[in-house]
């Protein structure tokens, strides 16, 4: 907000430039290119395992890669040791000093900078009033609940005002209600405060939630890039659509390029009006479709959809706000439904036929094994 | 009490030991200590002999043992080597500590090994081996070489105890202190350091305690003029069995329970847990935001 829109915010705050890590014979990236944007908030999505963790331990220098340069801010540090690199970095398990005051652990980065403790003063009491804990900072961090004490690692990072934070699942160690408030407070202080934030999570709902862009990792490589939208709408391999969101997937092979596609599966015809330029006749496929976007209809209904299929009802479950069946289809395949829950609904009993069904631009086209290069154009 | 301890058991996933296991504990407690308690109704005799029970009570024997002044010389030189060879031994053996548990190079469990092989090798082995070696360098019964020798035999206990608290020390503290600007040295002084203070100073009360006892090492490194307290007391009792040996050893006695009092004091982890999440219940039942 405060920094002018000029020609060097082209130059992303962090780029990672063909960047290969090893640990013994333990390949944990795979040649990533990366760059994080001035002032978003990117999130590295996946599971453990996936290298997420390991590109937060190269951009702050606790470890080297084994190949490749890592830039910040249009200067290459790979070289660099983690004191002089200006980053901040907030850790899962807080990591606040356990000898120091609440004051001192805020304090601490100030220190190490050799500000007046004067100005130390005003500024600890600033952040302390930012992350709304203002009377803590007498108290030792082992004093604090869990949540006080990840805002208080937060105020610690933000009282330096480093250009870049690093955000290692901060949240993961505290429970979903004040995981579901931090996460908004997150976002109010990220958006306030005009930072760049790289969050690590292995929560799809967190990094839907506060993400401007998501980057989903795999194996060490980068599976999907974009934004929440483009990664939940148009997911471009069998693992981010079965990452991001509940998923139901039928395998089968491509009948008639279209429009629509048809594609014959084991238990009836599918129809697809999205764009999908590699599907050709006879490829084999697989085609996903989400739980929200599936509803069910009694048997013997007469409508013509273009997905309809004929299943079996094998258990319903509500979620508070949503309701879940679970369908088997005449494979013995699975199919999810998930609707919104109204009071005096009525749902099929379990062991009763219905249909499932859905529209043909509900229905996505996935290729077997790896994934679509080209970008499916956003639609939304 | 007797709840809370019962408590605990639970919690630990324990039986309560059977009274038969804490009969036969206590016994064992008695057989144990009983030296050192009959030796303290002996001190307080008489005469110039040794003689359980005294015949009759006084101090002469303390008299004997502080105004004596071959005793007071040999204690203070004891204080003198176990002093600086805690001090050495503290400074090598944290810094051993530091490199064993935080760095990664190849040779790092071996190397750690060889640094803790004092504490199994046998006295008399160091010793002699020790003897040979500084009186072939001409160093054999001066001051020097006995704090070297006791240096030597100190740094292990040190290095045990700073490593087991450096494994409980969280290595993202660290990294936070670097990322946060601040360098090496500055973190190890202002984050590594302050949170190994009470293991240092139990590692460091620990050698003083065995440094000053030492016997063995020390017999073969004194010459005249240097000889450590144990030596003293050892040569007195091959020589004259004085009956102030008695004295001794209950002042002995007292200055180990008095260390051991401080480190149980500096060194307990349970009491500061309790203590912390009593407070961390305190705090979690106020509501945090108003």
């Amino acid at each position: 907000m405060t920094r002018p829109n000029d020609a060097n915010s082209a130059t992303p705050m962090v780029w990672l430039q063909d960047v290969t890590k090893h640990y013994g014979t333990v390949v944990a990236l795979a040649e990533i290119d990366l760059e994080v944007r001035r002032s978003e908030f990117l999130t590295l999505l996946g599971p453990s395992g996936s290298g997420k963790t390991t590109i937060l331990n190269l951009i702050s220098g606790m470890v080297g890669p084994t190949a490749g340069r890592i830039w910040i801010d249009g200067l290459d540090i790979t070289e660099m040791p983690p004191n002089k690199r200006g980053l901040g970095m907030v850790f899962q398990n807080y990591a606040l000093m356990p000898h120091m005051t609440v004051f001192e652990n805020i304090a601490f980065p100030l220190r190490v900078r050799k500000l007046e403790s004067r100005v130390i003063r005003t500024k600890v009491a600033e952040v302390l009033e930012l992350v709304r804990l203002p009377e803590v900072a007498r108290r030792k961090p082992s004093e604090l609940s869990g949540g006080q004490q990840q805002r208080i690692a937060i105020a610690r990072c933000l009282v330096y005002n480093p250009a870049i934070i690093l955000m290692d699942e901060p949240l993961g160690a505290l429970d979903k209600k004040l995981r579901e408030e931090m996460q908004l407070e997150l976002k109010r202080l990220h958006a306030s405060l005009d930072i760049t934030a790289l969050y690590v999570t292995h929560d799809q709902e967190e990094a839907l939630t506060m993400s401007d862009r998501i980057v989903l990792l795999n194996d060490g490589r980068i599976e999907q890039m974009g934004t929440p939208d483009e990664l939940y709408f148009h997911p471009r391999s069998l693992f981010s659509a079965e990452f991001l969101g509940d998923s139901n997937i039928l395998g089968g092979t491509v009948e008639d390029t279209g429009p629509p596609v048809t594609i014959s599966t084991a238990v009836g015809q599918c129809r697809c009006t999205r764009d999908c330029a590699f599907a050709e006749n006879g490829t084999p496929v697989k085609v996903m479709v989400r739980p929200e976007n599936v509803f069910m209809l009694p048997p013997g209904n007469p409508d013509e959809h273009p997905n309809k299929l004929p299943a079996r009802m094998v258990d319903t479950i509500t979620f508070g706000g949503v309701i879940k069946s679970y369908l088997r289809l005449a494979d013995g395949s699975s199919m999810v439904v998930q609707e919104l829950t109204r009071a005096g609904q009525s749902v099929p009993e379990a062991g009763s036929e219905v249909y499932v069904a859905w529209g043909a631009e509900d229905t996505i086209i996935l290729p077997v094994e790896g994934r679509i290069e080209t970008p499916a154009p956003p639609s939304r | 009490m007797a709840d809370v301890n019962q408590r605990r058991v639970e919690t630990l996933g324990g039986q309560p030991p059977a009274r038969a296991t804490v009969w036969a504990a206590w016994f064992m407690f008695f057989f144990l200590i009983a030296p050192s308690l009959i030796i303290i109704p002996m001190s307080f005799g008489d005469l110039n002999e040794l003689y359980f029970p005294p015949r009759s009570l006084s101090l002469f024997l303390y008299r004997e043992y502080f105004f004596e002044s071959v005793w007071m010389e040999t204690t203070f030189q004891s204080f003198k080597v176990a002093i600086l060879s805690t001090l050495a031994g503290m400074f090598l053996g944290a810094t051993a500590a530091y490199g064993i548990v935080r760095a990664t190079f190849r040779g790092k469990k071996m190397l750690g090994a060889l640094l803790l092989s004092p504490l199994f090798v046998p006295n008399i082995v160091i010793a002699l081996g020790l003897y040979i070696y500084f009186a072939r360098m001409g160093l054999q019964g001066t001051t020097f070489c006995l704090v070297l020798g006791h240096t030597l035999f100190v740094t292990p206990f040190v290095m045990v105890v700073v490593m087991a608290a450096l494994r409980g020390v969280d290595p993202n503290l660290e990294a936070a202190a670097k990322t946060m600007g601040a360098g090496r040295i500055y973190t190890f002084r202002r984050v590594t350091l302050p949170l190994l203070r009470p293991a240092m100073v139990t590692g460091g009360l620990f050698a003083f305690l065995m440094s000053f006892d030492e016997l063995v090492i020390s017999f073969f490194l004194s010459g005249f003029g240097t000889q450590t307290l144990p030596v003293k007391m050892y040569d007195s009792i091959v020589l004259e069995i004085s009956p102030v040996l008695s004295a001794i050893s209950v002042l002995l006695t007292v200055l180990a329970f008095f260390v051991c009092v401080i480190i149980t004091i500096f060194y307990n982890p349970d009491r500061r847990t309790r203590l912390r999440l009593a407070r961390v219940a305190a705090t979690d039942t106020e509501p945090l935001e108003k």
